[in-house]
């Protein structure tokens, strides 16, 4: 078996790589993106504790991330169409309403 | 070399070189198809793990049902003008981004995780299925969660109706 070492520092790195990618990207669908591979950087880590502990709680959070997800998805995606129709535009440089 | 060690190896390197390519590809579309790729190794790596129910999951809402929406969205949102990274950030992010995942598997590898064991050691899953194990828990100990991240997905999917919908139905509902 791997040891589950192996699998936390795959999910740090997966998680770094996203958080990268929310610093990094213009625009705002490619910033929902990297949010999904910082969550399922949460899930394998999750799931390697499990291993590790000889427990399924860690399981069972992994679904509820799941549902968090699909709703993360679904409401985020809304308020992008919702600021293309307003704006006609996604990139995150010239949304600076709020700014000042 | 065991079946388990030489899996992880595989779905490891191309889940990370998946997410490196859903952080780097300028298109959006070529990213969102990195997604995919990364998120199915990551089943694969659930698989290997030996939770089953998760795996699977994964792949029917997050590889299908998810990216269905990034997809939609992206048909819907013509090309995106302008530059794909803002160059200031790619020199700092790079640089802490390394200083925290040093820091991340530092504390991975030599951090002192002292919990209490679970009842679930190979044993009990080889009799009972993973997926077993996981509904018992999931419906007696989690029951109220589960509960309440059915009103979660409800009030998601109500709000982003009203977000996305478009502003003059709301006006004409107004005025008549």
């Amino acid at each position: 078996m791997v040891p589950y070492e192996y699998y936390v520092a795959l999910s740090g790195l997966l998680m770094v790589l996203g958080l990268i990618g929310v610093a990094v990207r213009r625009n705002i669908i490619a910033l929902l993106l990297s949010t999904e591979l910082m969550l399922n950087a949460v899930n394998i880590a999750f799931v390697a504790f499990d291993m590790k502990l000889a427990d399924v709680s860690g399981q069972v959070f992994v679904f509820f991330i799941l549902t968090i997800a699909a709703a993360e998805a679904a409401v985020g995606l809304g308020l992008i169409m919702a600021i293309y129709r307003l704006r006609k535009d996604v990139d995150t440089e010239t949304l600076t309403e709020l700014k000042n | 070399m065991e079946l388990t060690i030489t899996a992880f190896w595989v779905f490891s390197a191309l889940a990370v070189l998946s997410a490196v390519g859903v952080v780097f590809f300028r298109n959006i579309i070529y990213a969102v198809l990195s997604l995919i790729s990364a998120l199915v190794m990551i089943s694969g790596l659930f698989f290997a793990m030996g939770a089953e129910l998760i795996g699977a999951l994964q792949i029917i809402i997050y590889a299908v049902a998810i990216v269905v929406f990034y997809v939609l969205v992206i048909s819907t949102v013509p090309e995106f003008k302008g530059k794909a990274f803002e160059s200031k950030y790619i020199l700092i992010s790079l640089p802490v981004g390394f200083l925290i995942f040093l820091e991340l598997a530092f504390v991975s590898l030599y951090g002192a995780w002292k919990s209490n064991t679970g009842i679930f050691t190979p044993e009990v899953i080889s009799e009972v299925s993973n997926v077993k194990a996981v509904a018992t828990v999931l419906f007696t100990k989690y029951l109220f969660p589960f509960e309440v991240a059915s009103l979660i997905l409800l009030v998601a999917m109500i709000g982003s109706i009203i977000i996305g919908k478009k502003d003059h139905v709301i006006d004409e509902e107004a005025k008549s």
